[in-house]
């Protein structure tokens, strides 16, 4: 799509709590992370109190920067870098840790070892007076539990047609994304999360400072388990679709050699798969099985290559 | 043209009648427009003429196509019937070719079809579509205003406005003169709908019937003026409206915003000293703010005019000039603007469009809202539970 994302209202818990990918379709796709919640973002707003950034950057030509925003809920990581000039100088003006507003992409990072690392890749922020910060923090409430109340009813109810929520008023975006949401979540225990959200109470009614409920996170990201999936056990794949794995590492590997950076285009490797008949869909579910089974790599999003610690398939 | 005018004959079909047939038909209808085309004949490599054009009955405007047609051609405004004609279809539309076995002669404005019979459907405004004619509406002047126009090498004074009923608003522009003022309520036969801008735009001309009506379960001016606040979403979803409010917050800035340069003749943008109308102009400056506004559903660009974006800002134009002179950098001046806003809560009314791009925003205002914390904490830890 070409239209501008929209920006999820979040608080640091759900985003931390993200760690399902979905890749968008078209040129130029974005990439959202699902939330158990039920967001689909790729954009978000999120407010609360900005510590000063730290320079992490190695290469001083490309700088990096990065702060911790911590709400009622938890903390999370915000970076900056050279590609986002006015998000960086911003962040730099933080000098003493301090309420702030930001909007920004959300990353997700996801290490040999299948640890996932959320952050979010500021685009702009600002400082916020007490008042303006209470305000934020109001929105991000209000529209987190419109999503969380979506899904505990889209939990109770799977069978509700979407033409009849939709008539209630119920975005499609959201919709789509509660769906999704509990797809990619099957078994998670969302009790908590109403507890979660009530954290941002005292803060919203001027009753308490902005600081997390949960102290002692020392690090700047918080390193999360990636849960294995769904508990669907995989069947052992058949022999057409052996010869479609090979097919795909075959021409991966062509690319990967042929290109500068030695990593192969996924959109090029689509289009050539196509050629072979090996449909878009299928590719991509040959790359989630590949990706899971750690023989092929994405450091860099739509750039694949073998892993580099290769598992025995 | 060259037989005399057949008599009115029932057998006339209506031109929202028509449908592909090998049947030849009999029409009626007035030249809207009409254009002489050549074509070399495959036999004999020999040029012909022929004319194409458009002829509408009021009900409809078909296409036509007259082969081999009188050498003093035909003028513009001229009823005819035509009968023996052929109907096809080109492109899902109906269109009619006279050949040799058409007869085609004048005939008199009287024979055409009433354009406010009550056999013409009475439309509602959010059911119009694009390129709709040959219905009646009712409906309430919601606004108007005249403006002067140049249409080719004349000036032409036309009046332009908004309607309503209770289920939307539409704009429409009237060519001609039917003294209308804002709170009336009115029937409307003869306008057909054209897309203006991304939005569907109502036209009335000098064929078109107005009648003031009492009464009728219609909306008030105000009313149609205040609608509350929508999801950008749901704005989008509908593509647009020409009286919309939505609220959310401010979330980005596209260019070209802040100090901007507009031709002195007609305040188009100026680039490099060059209007694209106009040639080498000295700009006026002026302030302008595409806003991206976000409410979590969606997110539009509001385009700010001067206004609007002054008070967002809260900096004048010459305000902004004198920054200028100390620090001659526009851009900074784009970044100032961005720095000044982001992140404010506004409420924004006006005209929606929706094109490849997403919604745009046409600001009639622009402001600053204040959310009631306390109140709405308080509905939200309800929700929430203990």
């Amino acid at each position: 799509m070409a239209l501008r994302e929209t920006a999820w209202r979040e608080t640091a818990a759900e985003i931390l709590a993200a760690l399902q990918e979905e890749r968008g379709s078209g040129e130029r796709a974005a990439t959202y992370l699902l939330s158990p919640y039920g967001s689909r973002m790729s954009r978000v707003l999120i407010a609360g109190n900005l510590s000063p950034p730290e320079s992490i950057g190695r290469n001083p030509a490309q700088p990096f920067w990065r702060s911790r925003l911590t709400d009622p809920t938890g903390t999370v990581a915000v970076t900056a870098g050279g590609f986002q000039p006015r998000a960086m100088a911003q962040l730099r003006a933080i000098t003493t840790s301090q309420p702030a507003l930001v909007a920004g992409k959300v990353h997700l990072y996801r290490g040999n070892d299948g640890t996932g690392y959320v952050s979010i890749r500021a685009e702009a922020l600002r400082p916020l007076d007490e008042g303006q910060l209470r305000v934020a923090l109001l929105d991000e409430l209000s529209q987190s539990l419109d999503r969380l109340e979506l899904v505990e009813r889209l939990r109770k109810e799977p069978m509700t047609p979407d033409a009849g929520l939709r008539a209630e008023g119920i975005g499609a975006v959201g919709l789509r994304a509660a769906r999704e949401a509990i797809r990619r979540y099957p078994s998670i225990d969302r009790s908590a999360f109403r507890a979660i959200l009530k954290l941002l109470l005292p803060a919203i009614e001027g009753r308490a400072p902005v600081v997390s409920a949960a102290p002692g996170i020392p690090a700047t990201v918080r390193v999360t388990r990636v849960e294995v999936p769904a508990p669907r056990r995989r069947e052992a794949p058949s022999a057409s679709e052996r010869a479609n794995e090979s097919a795909f590492l075959d021409v991966m590997d062509e690319l990967a050699d042929g290109s500068m950076d030695g990593y192969a285009d996924y959109r090029e490797l689509r289009q050539r798969l196509a050629e072979r008949g090996l449909s878009e869909e299928a590719a991509e579910t040959i790359l989630a099985r590949l990706q899971d089974d750690g023989v092929v790599e994405e450091p860099i999003m739509g750039r694949l290559r073998r892993a580099s610690a290769l598992t025995d398939g | 043209m060259t037989e005399v005018t057949e008599p009115a004959s029932p057998t006339d079909t209506r031109l929202r009648d028509l449908r592909p047939t090998d049947a030849p038909v009999q029409i009626l209808g007035r030249v809207v427009t009409v254009e002489r085309r050549e074509y070399a004949n495959a036999a004999d490599g020999r040029r012909r003429t022929f004319l194409s054009g458009l002829l509408s009955d009021g009900t409809a405007t078909v296409r036509f196509t007259w082969w081999e047609p009188p050498a003093e051609g035909v003028d513009r405004g001229t009823v005819l019937r035509a009968v023996n004609a052929q109907v096809r279809e080109f492109r899902g539309r109906p269109e009619v070719s006279f050949g040799y076995r058409t007869r085609v002669a004048p005939a008199s404005e009287l024979e055409l079809p009433p354009i406010d019979g009550d056999d013409i459907p009475l439309r509602k405004i959010h059911e119009l579509g694009v390129s709709d004619e040959g219905f009646r509406l009712e409906g309430r002047v919601v606004r108007i205003s005249p403006r002067t126009v140049t249409v080719g090498t004349e000036q032409r004074a036309i009046y332009e406005g908004l309607l309503a009923d209770r289920s939307g608003s539409i704009a429409f522009t009237s060519w001609s003169d039917f003294a209308l003022q804002a709170g009336q309520t009115v029937r409307i036969a003869g306008g057909y709908v054209r897309m203006f801008r991304n939005r569907p735009q109502l036209n009335l001309d000098e064929r078109s019937v107005v009648a003031r009506i009492e009464g009728g379960d219609l909306p008030q001016p105000a009313e149609v003026l205040s609608t509350p606040s929508r999801p950008i979403a749901e704005i989008e979803e509908a593509g647009g409206g020409e009286s919309i409010a939505l609220e959310g917050v401010i979330l980005g800035l596209l260019p070209p915003s802040g100090l901007v340069y507009r031709c002195p003749t007609c305040r188009r943008a100026v680039a490099g000293g060059i209007c694209p109308t106009h040639g080498a102009v000295q700009g006026v400056a002026d302030l302008r703010g595409r806003f991206v506004v976000d409410d979590g559903s969606g997110s539009a660009t509001v385009n700010a005019a001067r206004e609007g974006t002054e008070r967002l800002w809260g900096l004048s134009l010459e305000g902004a000039l004198a920054r200028l002179r100390d620090t001659p950098d526009p851009t900074r001046l784009e970044e100032q603007l961005f720095e000044a806003t982001f992140g404010t809560h506004v409420r924004v009314r006006g005209r929606a469009s929706r094109d490849d791009f997403g919604l745009t925003v046409y600001p009639e205002s622009i402001e600053r809202v204040t959310i009631e914390v306390p109140t709405r904490a308080r509905e939200l830890a309800a929700r929430l539970g203990s």
